[in-house]
């Protein structure tokens, strides 16, 4: 490979980003759009204390406790309505008591209730939640500590470590970001095939891998740059730059690969929007995961965005290290090396 | 004319069940300019496409500059430029830098890109957007980066079509200049008149097949009427008389003619190539 060559081919492809409206407008605003949106969330935590409870039979202590405290208790039908309630973050937590909860107290033994968690509750919502039960016991039983609790997270446990929104929102819009320049490379290179252009510069030496490197290399350079400046002015970077950098990095080739895809797969410049948007929505729906846990489900493990945006989330907003995120980071570059190569083939036969 | 700067032999290209190509031979010597003519769908491009290496034959060989088009083609098309029939150029960049780039992509040793935009009569307009060039203009840019790499072969397909006549007349003479500098040039038009001012050769191409080459003059002589035709005063206004060349008396009736008419003016009639086209395959090249 030519080095002169591809610094020629680079230098024509930024001319030609930078010389296009549409290309600088969708950038400029988008980059100035997310980094506002991210400053415009709330820095702070929602404090709203809503219980969720399933009870087979309820106390009479704990009637007057929802009535006479103001305690917002919803009452379930059966556990499992309870579980995806608390799992979709409607409530702080959930408790679950035995039927026959009244018959132990009256035996002098000590129920088990299980309380639930979503994965977002902070250590001093399990401490109220603890207090609560306490107060209950006391109310039925003139004992504080008549019970036993067990409790459970649903979806990844992150007890005691629950982050703003705008923080949650970080990774999603980092990878959104990244994501949206898969449209912009894949549009460079239609408008070339369409405009007959790509042909002129296949008639030259050009060898067609230098032509990809060039390619390859603006796409990177594009999603890569404007995903690092956000995350550097969002303070994405506090807690290990370097697994941040190498993901980012990672899944911007992804980016290059889906690009060339789409590219290759599509006609003109209209197809290219169309079914890049759709390609964009499914690649964005793992991020909404990291802004509400539990939202999605284990299926969305299949689109492997969501390797990226975990990685980022994990690491930028829990501090996780490589060891926590090393099999993510693996499935990532495997997936990024197989889409870029099965790219490369399905753009060369475009080109031919 | 020494030697041959490109071969064909056998030459065929199938588009599924429709044969664009079908074993077509011929010969390119080098200083040569070669006319390809044909009407549209006669494989003319196809050619082009399959000696450029955009196509890969499926059948037969073809060597440019002694090297084969299949299994050297990185090394031919560092030898070759090609004008595009369909304008190509990145509009959004200027004259210029679209000639820089192509000279950086062929690794041109001190191009001077001003210097061949003169050459082309787009002096003054170098640092223009190209899209906002004229269609005769575009097509003089088309031929500029064609000539980058001072190529020794250069591929014209239909450099000529639908430009006004300063453009056409333009892009004729810097054929003529290249062919003064050495290069082979190929060239594939519809325009006769422009092939039998520049060609040395012309090949007719109907159907994927070549059904003529030879030099415009030697076709006119092959397949063309060999006659006079001269205008006599008759009356208030002038009548036409023609004498066969080849007939055995035809310096008596030429000198008789002289003798008992007003002869006003007397010229050869000579087949044009449209006209031993059409003999030759039973079809007009612009149908």
């Amino acid at each position: 490979m030519k080095t002169s060559v591809i610094k020629a081919l680079l230098k024509k492809d930024f001319a030609l980003f930078v010389s296009n409206r549409f290309y600088m407008l969708i950038t400029i605003v988008g980059l100035v759009f997310y980094i506002g949106i991210y400053f415009i969330l709330p820095a702070q935590m929602e404090e709203e204390f809503r219980l969720g409870m399933y009870a087979p039979v309820v106390p009479p202590a704990f009637n007057q406790l929802t009535e006479n405290e103001g305690v917002d208790i919803e009452f379930f039908a059966d556990e499992e309505s309870l579980k995806q309630a608390v799992l979709d973050g409607d409530y702080v937590a959930g408790i679950a008591l035995p039927p026959d909860i009244m018959q132990i107290w009256a035996e002098g033994g000590k129920p088990g209730i299980t309380v639930y968690y979503p994965s977002t509750a902070t250590a001093e919502i399990s401490e109220v939640i603890v207090a609560l039960v306490k107060e209950l016991s006391y109310a039925q039983t003139g004992q504080a500590f008549k019970f036993e609790t067990t409790e459970e997270i649903l979806g990844p446990d992150m007890l005691g470590s629950q982050i703003a929104l705008r923080d949650r929102m970080r990774p999603l819009l980092a990878v959104f970001i990244l994501l949206v320049e898969i449209m912009t490379l894949a549009s460079l290179i239609a408008v070339e095939i369409e405009q007959g252009t790509a042909r002129a510069l296949l008639i030259t030496p050009l060898r067609i891998s230098e032509l990809f490197m060039a390619k390859g290399l603006l796409g990177v350079g594009l999603a890569l740059g404007q995903s690092i400046l956000f995350m550097a002015l969002v303070g994405g970077f506090s807690q290990q730059p370097l697994i941040i950098l190498a993901t980012l990095i990672i899944g911007s080739i992804m980016a290059v690969g889906i690009g060339f895809l789409l590219a290759s797969l599509t006609r003109d410049v209209t197809s290219v929007t169309g079914w890049g948007m759709l390609v964009l929505v499914l690649l964005t729906v793992p991020g909404f995961g990291t802004v509400i846990p539990g939202l999605i489900s284990d299926w969305a493990k299949i689109i492997p965005s969501f390797y990226l945006t975990d990685t980022v989330s994990r690491v930028a907003n829990y501090g996780a290290g490589w060891g926590d995120v090393g099999v993510n980071i693996i499935v990532l570059a495997v997936f990024s090396a197989l889409v870029i190569w099965a790219g490369m083939i399905s753009l060369r036969r475009r080109y031919q | 004319m020494t030697e041959n700067s490109i071969i064909v032999e056998n030459l065929t290209y199938r588009y599924g069940e429709l044969t664009a190509v079908d074993h077509i031979n011929f010969e390119v010597g080098a200083g040569e300019i070669m006319g390809f003519l044909g009407p549209n769908g006669a494989g003319k491009t196809t050619t082009v496409k399959m000696l450029t290496g955009q196509l890969r034959p499926q059948e037969g060989k073809a060597t440019l500059l002694g090297r084969d088009i299949v299994k050297e083609t990185q090394a031919v098309r560092a030898e070759i430029g090609v004008c595009f029939e369909q304008t190509n150029l990145y509009e959004q960049m200027t004259a210029l830098d679209n000639l820089t780039l192509f000279a950086e992509l062929y690794g041109t040793k001190g191009f001077d890109g001003y210097a061949l935009l003169k050459r082309v009569g787009l002096a003054g307009r170098e640092k223009d957007k190209v899209s906002g060039y004229s269609k005769g203009m575009k097509q003089r840019l088309m031929v500029a980066r064609s000539l980058v790499n001072k190529p020794k072969i250069i591929f014209l397909d239909e450099p000529t079509a639908g430009l006004d006549p300063v453009s056409s007349e333009a892009i004729g003479n810097i054929i003529l200049e290249e062919r003064d500098r050495g290069a082979t040039i190929f060239l594939t038009t519809h325009d006769m008149w422009e092939a039998d001012k520049l060609c040395h050769r012309v090949a007719f191409m109907d159907k994927g097949k070549i059904a003529a080459l030879d030099t415009p003059h030697n076709l006119k002589l092959l397949y063309g009427k060999r006659a006079l035709v001269a205008e006599i005063a008759a009356g208030t206004g002038l009548e036409k008389r023609e004498i066969s060349m080849d007939a055995p008396d035809t310096a008596h009736d030429i000198r008789e003619l002289f003798k008992k008419e007003k002869v006003v003016t007397i010229h050869s009639e000579e087949a044009t190539l449209e006209d031993i086209f059409i003999k030759v395959t039973g079809r007009r090249l612009i149908e």
